[in-house]
């Protein structure tokens, strides 16, 4: 029975949680090659299609998209250019110093997916109450057999109820040429605190997934599926 | 806190999960195995364990969830925890 997080900006038993800094050294690299990547902005762009109107890209979102190709996170990334996405990533990618030393520089996340622990959920609910856009692909493993989205994981759900943010969901589309722009369909962000109330059930929870899991289907017809 | 409160607050919270009705009639059995016997997923694993610490006011942190086999490792935790 874990308890909703109402709070529109992630408050914690009635206090304001600690905002991310706006600048910052662990930023660095990750700026310098956002800004130095992004003349290739011009030609890669990703085009995107609102299913809806326009969401706000302002504030704690978890972004969840479907995951076609290991490009998928440099789409996502040049989608959004205005914020730093923090990906939620297998720990493996963390295994050696020098592969750990890329991935923190890139804000990732890292979780253990055989014996997932408390940490890493506490990592990425305090990311997203602290103001930081999140980014995961809930499947939890690359499509490239074009199957139907499916799959999604309802530790999603607990993520957003627990952080009191909204989801965000996002359909990547393959590239027709091999450098041609991916079409990215955004979905309007669902509000899971109005979906699953004060103290949802597990059945809840999963029918929140599996709700998320048919607005992200939807999308495939405004990419032209 | 004593063993049968857990068990009882234990017990409250999965009836809630995924975890298969039937095994959960009577006094909660402590040999029983999350995963084989109770048929409970990762995520149902992280519900519980959300509940546990919302309910006991306790944290688990440094241990992943796989850690726990059957619910006396959870009782034993959170036994622990609670001293």
């Amino acid at each position: 029975m874990p308890e909703t997080n109402n709070s529109k900006s992630g408050e914690k038993n009635g206090a304001k949680p600690k905002k991310a800094p706006v600048l910052s050294f662990g930023y660095l690299l990750y700026d310098l090659i956002r800004i130095s990547a992004a003349p290739g902005l011009i030609i890669f762009r990703p085009k995107r299609i609102y299913a809806g109107k326009k969401p706000d890209f302002r504030g704690g979102m978890l972004i969840v998209s479907n995951h076609i190709g290991f490009s998928d996170p440099i789409d996502l990334m040049m989608l959004i250019p205005e914020r730093r996405l923090r990906f939620v990533c297998m720990k493996e990618f963390w295994a050696s110093r020098t592969s750990a030393f890329w991935f923190r520089s890139f804000l990732t996340i890292p979780v253990d997916r055989e014996n997932f622990g408390m940490d890493s959920f506490r990592q990425i609910t305090d990311r997203l109450g602290e103001g930081c856009a999140v980014a995961m692909f809930p499947e939890g493993h690359i499509d490239t057999e074009g199957n139907p989205i499916g799959g999604f994981k309802s530790g999603m759900v607990l993520m957003a109820l627990k952080a009191g943010v909204p989801v965000l969901p996002v359909l990547l589309t393959e590239r027709k040429k091999p450098f041609g722009r991916v079409k990215a369909v955004f979905g309007e962000p669902i509000d899971l605190a109005a979906f699953c109330g004060e103290r949802p059930s597990f059945a809840k929870i999963n029918e929140a997934a599996s709700y998320i899991i048919e607005k992200e289907k939807a999308l495939a017809e405004y990419a032209g599926h | 806190m004593e063993r049968q409160e857990i068990k009882a607050k234990l017990k409250e919270i999965l009836s809630l999960t995924d975890a298969d009705s039937g095994l959960l009639e009577g006094e909660l059995d402590e040999g029983l195995r999350l995963r084989e016997d109770c048929g409970f997923s990762s995520v149902g694993m992280l519900y519980t364990v959300i509940g546990i610490e919302e309910m006991f006011g306790i944290r688990f942190d440094s241990v992943g969830l796989g850690s726990f086999v059957t619910v006396g490792d959870v009782v034993d935790f959170i036994g622990e925890k609670t001293k």
